[in-house]
């Protein structure tokens, strides 16, 4: 996987896209548009969703570009305006709705169908797993053990206190333990003996 | 088997990306144009709005939000927010998710509900866009506090109806 923190952006690119200049942003884009969608959709699960999330970031993106300082590398900025857009996603009514129907049998199977399910992989148990979490407890795992996020910088960007945080990854890790260890014995128990 | 922190950092992230939308920069100017146009088509509803809030006396406070806007300040990455809204957010998150989910309720009960919660949608839009703005941290401490309000109507409302009808 591309970590959006390993992205490397040439100096020129920076430069120009912070000018405004299309051709630097659409590259911008281009090198970004495949960890961010990836992000997104760990976040927010749902594909259309996060690809509407990903037009709406460079759409904020293209119209403050300006506002961008340097404090940080483009890609960190970028992806904070995106983590930003998904997080306050989670918290709408329309995804208290849809996690809602989630919950009803079938409605987790639903979010599997496109992306990194597409090819089978080594860790589709993990993938599954996650599947099983509640969104919110998703995104603190990601948040934190891939994109590196403090518990506070977490706590912040949902506007809940660092504690939450901890409290959500702490049972989110038992949560995927319990759910790779069901699966494991599931595929232990299924005989493989052709009917 | 313990699964340590930094195992299911490396595991987690040895998953397989998630291949981006083809033409995405194309669909990026698309969700541009609707946005432009789309603020085009508000301006006389803010102007209206404008107008209205002048005769009612809110001048001031149009003045004080302009002289924000005019006052011109970097990004935040992470902007604070006080302590007591954020706990007062999170309290009643919670309460909201203990509530049963909504049976059959009055045509009055789900329109209000459903104003409050496009209320809610609105102000989430603008908090997920504030860090981009002048003077962010008061901008998202007063839109946090909004929240808190809308959030606080919601669970009344819900409350009051979950009372009547479980």
């Amino acid at each position: 996987m591309t970590r959006i923190s390993d992205i490397q952006l040439p100096a020129a690119v920076v430069a120009s896209a912070r000018a405004g200049d299309g051709a630097a942003l659409e590259a911008v884009y281009q090198a970004m548009a495949g960890p961010l969608y990836t992000l997104l959709r760990r976040l927010v699960r749902r594909p259309a969703i996060a690809e509407e999330l990903l037009q709406e970031t460079f759409v904020d993106v293209i119209e403050h570009v300006g506002a961008y300082e340097g404090r940080c590398p483009l890609p960190a900025w970028i992806r904070s305006i995106a983590v930003n857009r998904a997080l306050m996603y989670l918290r709408s009514p329309w995804h208290r709705s849809l996690e809602w129907l989630d919950q009803h049998p079938g409605g987790a199977d639903r979010l599997t169908g496109a992306g990194a399910g597409d090819a089978p992989h080594p860790d589709a148990a993990l993938e599954r797993a996650l599947m099983t979490l509640p969104a919110v407890s998703c995104a603190v795992v990601w948040l934190h053990d891939v994109e590196g996020y403090t518990h506070a910088e977490i706590g912040q960007a949902l506007g809940r206190t660092p504690s939450f945080s901890k409290t959500q990854l702490s049972r989110a890790h038992a949560r995927l333990r319990e759910a790779m260890g069901a699966q494991a014995t599931v595929a232990e128990g299924t005989p493989c003996t052709p009917a | 088997m313990h699964t340590g922190m930094n195992e299911w950092s490396t595991r987690l992230a040895a998953l397989p990306d998630f291949a981006p939308p083809a033409q995405g920069w194309q669909a990026v100017l698309a969700a541009r144009r609707r946005r432009e146009a789309q603020a085009s088509a508000r301006w006389p509803l803010a102007l209206a709005a404008a107008t209205l809030a002048a005769a009612v006396g809110l001048g001031a406070w149009l003045q004080s939000a302009q002289r924000e806007l005019a006052a011109a300040a970097g990004p935040v990455m992470a902007l604070p927010v006080s302590e007591a809204i954020r706990a007062e957010n999170e309290r009643l998150e919670w309460l909201l998710a203990t509530l049963p989910e909504p049976r059959a309720m009055r045509g009055s009960t789900a329109f209000t509900l459903a104003e409050i919660e496009d209320r809610l949608a609105f102000v989430d839009d603008r908090l997920s866009r504030v860090m981009l703005e002048p003077n962010a941290p008061e901008r998202s401490e007063r839109l946090w506090r909004e929240r808190v309000g809308l959030m606080n109507s919601l669970v009344q409302v819900r409350y009051a109806d979950t009372a009547t009808t479980h």
